[in-house]
């Protein structure tokens, strides 16, 4: 049963202050997706019966089957506050008491927060889920830090009370400083990524950003819903009451005052005021104490009905919590009081959203949330359709307003304005609202609203802008946390089933936010992942349904990078053919601080060369001068790797720079040692004769030269291979920590941080793992300690490979390097620097 | 390097044999000269490739027959009789045995004995000695001067001739002296397998023992995903370069042509160039060009990726490689299957052609990218969507400048009308959008490449980034400008009108 109409909510989307845009997030398996449940149960589309079993939005069958959410889903919900005067609450002046609220759910497992990532960039508020139990654990951390990098305003749940009163049968004391222990980590993660626009967005029971409950059960709390009920009891004001409820304040029951300090029986007004009845509830009903049973439902004002009142154990208590404390309207509450309306972020958001000047009319649309201004719409994700093949485009608007029909420009992330790559111009064929597995076409929406697009999936791979205004730039290119380091090659089993795979991996790589495929320099079709897990959802989505054909699948790969140890040891030279045009350059190695800001973005081919060089020479001790001659950046134009000219005085360089950058970019894409992409490296370009006569200068003569002096530089400057680490988090109790570390060392791995959790015997382990050694790393970490291990792995850095040079043969990198170039078709010897280098 | 000499016989001597044998025909034509009235002319740089035939060179001393000395790739020529002389390597054959040997230990083997051109006349010794230690299904072809042979340039064994190339299949291939990769790849998908011989000219007079190395079908796999790879690049670059390696190879005009076809009705831009020996060097020049096809001789088609110093900026690839390149992502399959010789290619294109024309009525064959419903309501003057590099794992926008395959109606830059206004106002509004630039009311895709890539546009571009120093009355320091010369390198302009090298 339905309780709300596309009408309905299309009438909602035109108060951009009545809008809550919100993900949920959190670490794997600590309640996303059954907490989302409660709030779906409450808009009424599943019965409240399956509520906290359902998963409404895991909707793929093998999500549902793994009990892992994979894709993040959205859902507009319908929601209103229980008390009108609540609105007041709001920071924001409101005064209709409906609400819409899109709501996406994120997948927690660490492979699959590039979809977490997707669903931020739309969204102004997250909703982050921690388990009482495990407490802040890594993707905690790392999904909160992009939340705060995207300014977007976090709320906790503290989730799985349940579990903490069921299995642990903790007492009331020892609960609140669990739940003051889990508060304190999350402000840590927070104050660290201080955000100063963002402002403080520290959380805390008092101010009613935090929750308490279990999802599975469908019931949560906030000190909010008991200071109302108490209140008028105290005959004090609900939010003096809020603040009582929390922290060492404690009320004396026999002089009727409130205390700062404990003792004597006090108890603490958290645990006397909110725990008790709910210990209560729980002693009472599973301890099957049935005669106190009504007393205390009548004290609580619940009414049970019909076949409710024969329910005992488990199931009652899930009945009668749900009546006590709902879920959603918790949820709802908190969501509604405490996160910013699209109106109110996007004033923040604004600058860290849009590439452009902030006072051109797109950046001022964005900011004012207008549905009058131009088109400013981002697209985060593509979402399949039962249509094979096709895709909706999921976003949201920022300003103006989308409808079917409407021509739009379409703007891929490589876009520049004012040039014609990556620009499109197309119209909208239908606007669709998203709600887990339905959809629902309509009209029009309006700026701050979650949407689909029929029409436009042809144009973009994964993400792009799309806007009615021809000055407007891109919206900023979102930034994933995890790299696709983990490769397979696969095959078609049939040659005639070729087109079949390639039109599947075209599919698939629309499909996900991270994934990459392509076909290797040796003719094979790669598909690239976060890790095992996602590499092996994709490929199991590529053969049964994208491509629909068997596949022959690779060992998984691992992605080497060409790098140098230091400075090359004599200056490289190479001669154009023609002999009249020289090239000196010397390969030094990229400080890994610099080639880190590259890859985040920090530092850019499209900054502003002068505020480039700044940062260059106040952060990395660059000299202001080199820093202000960077050519370029690359592979691709935006690698970690760079072309500095230190020239001086040279004739006609300007005339071959051109050139030298389409050397330097091939150069970089296929390295010297084995074809892979070079990284952190540095070029300097140190003296350059060129003959007189443009036409002995042209592409013809430097382009080839460009690259064999780069490759010489870089056979000289100590030649190493980088290889991806993971960063392995394992939560372990304490007696199967031995089997961990044997299985690390023989993995290349070691521990750097142990950490136990507070009033738990589960340990923390933090340990760096070779991506190359991690592969069936989980099974044997299972295996190793008795399946009570559970390791959570992203890609962190990258590391030479010790163990000597790729040149020797008889290293181990050198041995890593012969079967690479033996598996490319290449010699298997590395080519000596003669080759590149000519002798004056 | 070129003898003229009174007589009326063309030698054309490939290069590989050149100082070998330059003297032997040196001196023959000398005992010619004696003998008869005929002029005898020595031609010894061949302008394209060492196996091929120079009939251009010949044309030009007016020859009429032609005598090519060294191995050769016996592509068949258009205008002049030919006549080879192969010239003859001596070999190991008791090397050569016991390698075989080793390689086939079992009699009964089927095995196709195959040599370079120059050790062929080694074979029949060497068979029958092989028979006599026993070996039974040997087979060993005669040299044929047709290279889209099953065996390019050898008969057939007379099962394979008479039920088809699947018994070919069974075959093994023990090849004396290392063949040219392009025949590796034709034959590794026809034949069971291949194992090579190795012979170096100054080896192969010594009796060490070389073990036959054996190329197992996984490396030549290797050598064909290589190629994969290479070609996958052509299929989204916007301009394409057909080189000519060849003038004499009979049938190089209607591979151009049907080269300039498939670039067209794939909705790109094409350049037909003649370079004369193909390098790097050369090849860079042309920045603008996604990649290039070359049209030669079976052999020199096939213009290796050199790695090591001799890296091509651009992929180069063969005409047949371009045909499965342009093929459509719908279509292509890389099954092993690789031609070598374009006389096949245009053959099966003649075929496919007919059947083809029945095929594709009015209606365009659905693209890919699938025009399913509602999905894709085109209106006319929305762009195209952008195609997925299979290369790259990215989007690549404008890589059909010339329009798509529907758009086949507007006339390719062949015809006459192309520069007259009415055929470049029909091209451009669809463009208006991209608005791509054009030169002469046509389109020109390179000269959108130039604009909108290379960043040194010409003297004075610069003015801004280079800070000149300047003194208190803000003059520029230092030597102050002087106009300077024009044009182009054989011979430029300085000032008004003087020519000076």
């Amino acid at each position: 049963m339905v309780n709300f109409t596309v009408e309905e909510i299309r009438g909602l989307m035109d108060n951009p202050i009545n809008i809550r845009n919100m993900s949920v997030i959190a670490h794997v398996d600590h309640g996303k997706s059954t907490l989302t449940d409660s709030l779906v149960q409450r808009a009424g589309i599943i019965s409240a019966k399956n509520a906290g079993s359902a998963r409404f939005t895991d909707t793929r069958p093998d999500e549902q089957e793994r009990g892992v959410t994979i894709k993040s889903t959205a859902i507009s919900l319908y929601g209103r506050l229980v008390d009108d005067e609540d609105l007041k609450d709001i920071p924001v002046k409101t005064t209709k008491n409906d609400f819409l609220v899109n709501l996406i759910d994120s997948p927690g497992h660490v492979d699959f927060s590039s979809e977490v990532t997707a669903a931020l960039r739309v969204t102004d508020g997250a909703l982050v889920v921690v388990d009482t139990v495990e407490g802040v654990c890594v993707q905690t951390e790392t999904v909160l830090r992009q939340a705060l990098s995207e300014r977007i305003k976090p709320v906790v749940i503290i989730n799985k009370v349940d579990r903490a009163l069921l299995e642990l049968q903790v007492s009331q004391e020892d609960l609140y400083q669990n739940f003051s222990r889990v508060i304190e980590s999350v402000n840590v993660v927070i104050a660290t990524y201080f955000d100063k626009v963002l402002g403080d967005v520290q959380v805390g029971p008092e101010k009613g950003t935090i929750a308490f409950g279990s999802g599975l059960h469908g019931w949560a709390f906030t000190l909010r819903q008991f200071a109302t009920k108490y209140a008028k009891k105290f005959g004090v004001d609900k939010n003096k009451m809020m603040d009582r409820l929390w922290g060492d304040n404690f009320f004396n029951p026999k002089t009727k005052k409130w205390v700062k300090v404990g003792g004597d029986g006090m108890e603490r007004a958290f645990n006397q005021f909110c725990l008790d009845p709910i210990f209560r509830i729980f002693d009472c009903v599973m301890n099957f104490k049935k005669e106190q049973i009504p007393t205390l439902l009548e004290k609580l004002d619940i009414k049970l009905v019909g076949e409710e009142k024969d329910l005992e154990g488990k199931a009652l208590l899930k009945v009668v919590m749900r009546k006590f404390l709902p879920a959603a309207d918790a949820l709802m509450e908190m969501m509604i009081l405490h996160l910013p309306s699209p109106a109110t972020a996007q004033k923040y958001r604004m600058e860290t959203l849009y590439e452009g000047p902030p006072d051109d009319e797109s950046a001022i649309g964005i900011r004012d949330c207008d549905p009058k201004g131009p088109l400013m719409l981002y697209v985060s994700k593509m979402v399949p359709t039962s249509d094979k093949g096709r895709f909706y485009a999921f976003g949201r608007v920022f300003s103006g307003t989308a409808k079917s029909g409407l021509k739009v420009r379409i703007q891929g992330p490589n876009y520049i304005p004012g040039q014609k790559t990556d620009l499109f111009v197309k119209s909208i064929q239908r606007t669709i609202l998203m709600m887990g597995k339905y959809t629902e076409p309509i009209e029009d929406v309006p700026a701050g609203n979650i949407l689909g697009l029929v029409g436009v999936d042809q144009f973009l791979l994964k993400s792009g802008t799309l806007t009615t205004s021809e000055t407007a730039h891109n919206m900023k290119v979102m930034k994933f946390s995890v790299s696709p380091v983990v490769r397979r090659s696969v095959e078609v089993k049939n040659a005639a089933d070729l087109p079949k795979l390639v039109e599947g991996l075209k599919r698939l790589s629309k499909s996900d936010p991270c994934v990459l495929t392509y076909i290797s320099e040796s003719g094979e079709h790669v598909v690239a992942g976060a890790g095992e897990l996602h590499l092996e959802i994709c490929l199991k989505d590529l053969e049964e349904d994208h491509a629909g054909v068997p596949l022959r699948i690779s060992d998984p790969v691992v992605q080497y990078r060409e790098s140098v140890g230091a400075e090359s040891r004599i200056t490289a030279l190479s001669k154009s053919p023609n002999k009249h045009n020289r090239l000196y350059v010397i390969a030094a190695p990229l400080s890994e601080e610099v080639s880190k800001d590259i890859e985040s973005g920090k530092i850019g081919p499209r900054d502003d060369f002068k505020a480039r060089a700044r940062i260059l020479a106040d952060d990395h001790g660059w000299d202001v001068t080199d820093a202000r001659k960077i050519w370029c950046f690359g592979p691709d134009t935006n690698g970690a790797n760079l072309l500095v000219d230190q020239t001086k005085a040279v004739q006609y360089l300007n005339e071959i720079k051109d050139s030298v950058v389409s050397g330097f970019q091939w150069a970089t894409k296929e390295g010297p040692v084995a074809e892979e992409p070079m990284r952190s490296v540095r070029f300097n370009i140190m003296d350059v004769t060129l003959h007189a006569d443009a036409i002995h200068r042209g592409g013809g003569q430097v382009i080839p030269t460009a690259r064999r002096v780069l490759l010489a530089a870089t056979l000289l400057a100590d030649p190493g291979l980088l290889e991806p680490i993971f960063l392995v988090e394992i939560q372990v109790p304490e007696q199967a920590m031995g089997g961990i570390y044997g299985v690390l060392t023989r993995r290349r791995g070691h521990v750097f941080e142990e950490s136990q959790r507070p009033g738990t015997p589960l340990f923390n382990i933090k340990a760096y793992l070779p991506v190359n050694e991690s592969f069936g790393f989980n099974a044997d970490l299972r295996a190793g300690t008795g399946g009570q291990a559970f390791p959570q792995s992203i890609f962190d850095h990258w590391q030479i490979l010790p163990g000597g040079s790729p040149l020797d043969k008889t290293t181990k990198p050198g041995m890593v390097t012969e079967d690479m170039r033996k598996r490319k078709g290449l010699k298997p010897e590395v080519p000596g620097y003669e080759n590149y280098y000519d002798k004056l | 390097m070129e003898f003229f000499v009174k007589v009326e016989v063309c030698v054309c001597c490939s290069e590989e044999a050149h100082d070998k044998h330059l003297n032997a025909a040196h001196s023959k034509s000398a005992v010619d000269d004696e003998d008869s009235e005929e002029r005898l002319c020595i031609l010894a740089d061949t302008s394209y490739g060492a196996c091929c035939v120079d009939e251009i060179a010949a044309e030009h001393v007016d020859a009429e027959v032609v005598v090519h000395y060294g191995r050769s790739c016996l592509s068949p020529t258009a205008r002049l009789p030919v006549i080879y002389v192969f010239t003859s390597k001596p070999l190991d054959i008791d090397g050569a045995v016991k390698s075989f040997q080793q390689t086939y230990p079992v009699k009964d083997e089927k095995v196709c004995l195959m040599a370079d051109i120059p050790y062929h006349h080694n074979l029949p010794a060497f068979t029958s000695r092989l028979l006599a230690e026993g070996y039974t299904n040997l087979f060993q072809p005669a040299i044929i001067h047709d290279p889209s042979s099953l065996l390019p340039n050898r008969t057939l064994p007379p099962d394979v001739q008479e039920q088809g190339a699947d018994r070919l299949k069974a075959y093994a291939i023990f090849h004396i002296s290392t063949p040219p990769t392009s025949l590796l790849l034709i034959l590794s998908s026809r034949v069971r397998s291949i194992h090579i011989l190795p012979t170096s000219p100054t080896s192969s007079n010594s009796s060490s023992t070389q073990a036959s190395s054996s190329l197992s079908p996984s490396t030549t796999s290797l050598l064909l995903r290589r190629r994969y790879a290479l070609l996958t690049q052509l299929t989204t670059a916007p301009i394409l370069g057909i080189l000519i390696n060849t003038l004499s190879v009979s049938s190089y005009l209607s591979a151009l042509t049907h080269c300039q076809n498939l670039i067209i009705a794939a909705g790109k831009k094409y350049h037909v160039f003649v370079v004369g020996k193909v390098n790097a060097a050369k090849m860079a020049n042309f920045s603008e060009i996604g990649g290039w096809v070359v049209i030669g001789c079976w052999e020199s088609s096939l213009v290796e990726e050199g790695g090591g110093g001799t890296g091509f900026w651009r992929p180069v690839v063969t005409p047949f490689e371009l045909e499965v390149a342009l093929m459509g992502d719908e279509e292509r399959v890389w099954g092993g299957e690789w031609v070598g010789d374009f006389g096949t290619l245009l053959g099966r294109a003649e075929r496919n052609g007919r059947s083809e024309g029945v095929e594709a009525g009015p209606g365009e064959v659905a693209d890919g990218d699938g025009a399913i419903g509602d999905w894709d309501e085109q209106a006319s003057d929305e762009d195209e969507p952008p195609e997925f590099d299979l290369r790259t794992g990215r989007y690549v926008s404008h890589s059909r400048p010339m329009g798509r395959p529907a758009k086949k109606s507007l006339a390719p830059s062949t015809s006459p009308d192309v520069h007259n206004g009415t055929a470049s106002s029909a091209l451009i509004p669809r463009n208006t959008q991209t608005n791509l630039a054009t030169i002469n009311g046509a389109l020109s895709p390179a000269a959108e490449f130039l604009k909108s890539s290379r960043t040194w546009q010409g003297l004075g571009s610069d003015y801004k980034e280079i800070a000149y120093e300047r003194d208190e009355d803000g003059g520029i320091r230092g030597a102050g400008m002087e106009e300077g010369r024009d044009g182009v390198a054989r011979g430029y302009v300085v000032g008004a009108g003087e020519v000076r090298s």
